[in-house]
């Protein structure tokens, strides 16, 4: 087994792959390829792609950010704007404006209050142009993360069996494999056969303003750090991106009970914890 | 020029024409100077490598599209976890 970690797009990252030495380039070519889409994509860097767009409101793009642009759109009408792109300014609102390593234990002072969400994004595939709307600025954060794994999945899986972990975005081919979730009880282990999953919580990159801990999931509706009473909850879909995108949209349903009948009903395997500490299996997991 | 004065030009002329010959074939005027490296010449050879990579990459991927399975399978096993999946 081939084994590789190292820190990316703000997490640690794990590469598996079932195969012998001779395919070792295969984790390099795995490794740049993660490095390369966080040059692009990330909010964080003044030169990345995705910096340039907020700046400029509208740009030519390359295929991968007019790709993501494409999918933060439809992931937005599919979960009925539970899934927002354009928290960028009501997550800079919030306190999280810096690389989140950067993030100061504690500073003085209430953040901002809410920004405005679901801003305008216009995808013109014909001349490779992403245009935002006046105001609004893309945060791909949890997606393109998720997206970045599945492209990597891709190029490891070539040379056998594989798996990747980008800071909890797991997306696995070529064999079942036992992925541990965290629960307050005890791990459980899911075998994931094919397909990704992704955790989404307000249990880890937590801040504090003024006294008081702050998240980074922030609900749409309001432009705020979600409340509720789920404390994380991991989803299992086809791909690492769309496993992000439900993890956040069922997290917003804001308690364990309506998740997991909107888990149920979607057929979306998932494991719910809530802040009281009680774990709930659905989706057909239970 | 008496005959001892002509065998000490004589020497002194053949001294300076060995010490001649020999700095002429020490020089080697037979084998052609190192080539000079062009620096830029270099990086472009770096960059074009790095982009027949990345073609590569993207040649692979494409090819990959569309062989995902659509429908995860995942259940609850009693396994010991290789991996876990966190709040990132």
């Amino acid at each position: 087994m081939l084994r590789r970690s190292f820190a990316a797009m703000g997490t640690e990252v794990e590469l598996f792959l079932d195969a012998d030495e001779s395919a070792a380039s295969l984790l390099d070519d795995g490794e740049r390829e993660l490095r390369r889409l966080e040059d692009l994509l990330s909010r964080f860097r003044p030169d990345s792609e995705l910096s340039r767009l907020n700046r400029a409101g509208a740009l030519r793009v390359g295929p991968e950010l007019l790709e993501l642009a494409r999918l933060s759109l439809e992931a937005r009408a599919c979960t009925a704007g539970r899934f927002d792109p354009t928290v960028h300014d009501a997550l800079a609102a919030a306190g999280y404006d810096r690389s989140f390593e950067l993030l100061e234990e504690d500073r003085p002072g209430a953040p901002r209050g809410g920004a405005p969400c679901g801003g305008g994004i216009t995808v013109d595939a014909a001349t490779s142009t992403v245009a935002l709307e006046h105001g609004f600025r893309l945060d791909l954060g949890g997606i393109a993360k998720g997206w970045a794994v599945d492209r990597v999945l891709s190029l490891l899986r070539e040379g056998g069996p594989s798996l990747v972990n980008a800071g909890g975005d797991v997306a696995a081919a070529g064999r079942p494999w036992p992925v541990g979730v965290e629960t307050p009880a005890a791990s459980i282990t899911l075998e994931l056969d094919g397909g990704a999953l992704a955790t989404s919580g307000r249990d880890r990159r937590t801040w504090r303003r003024g006294g008081r801990e702050h998240h980074h999931l922030v609900d749409p509706s309001t432009g705020l750090p979600a409340a509720g009473d789920l404390l994380r909850v991991t989803a299992a879909a086809p791909t690492a991106a769309d496993a992000e995108v439900l993890a956040k949209a069922l997290f917003l349903a804001g308690d364990a009970g309506r998740a997991a009948a909107e888990a149920d009903e979607g057929g979306v395997p998932a494991v719910l914890v809530s802040c009281d500490g009680t774990t709930t299996l659905a989706g057909g997991l239970g | 020029m008496t005959d001892h004065v002509a065998r000490l030009y004589l020497a002194a002329g053949s001294l300076l024409g060995f010490f001649v010959a020999w700095a002429g074939i020490a020089a080697h005027p037979w084998s052609t100077p190192p080539a000079r490296i062009d620096p830029s010449a270099q990086a472009l050879a770096r960059y074009e490598q790095r982009l027949q990579q990345d073609a590569a990459v993207v040649r692979r991927l494409r090819a990959d599209q569309g062989a995902r399975a659509s429908v995860p399978r995942v259940r609850v096993v009693t396994l010991p976890p290789l991996t876990t999946t966190r709040t990132s």
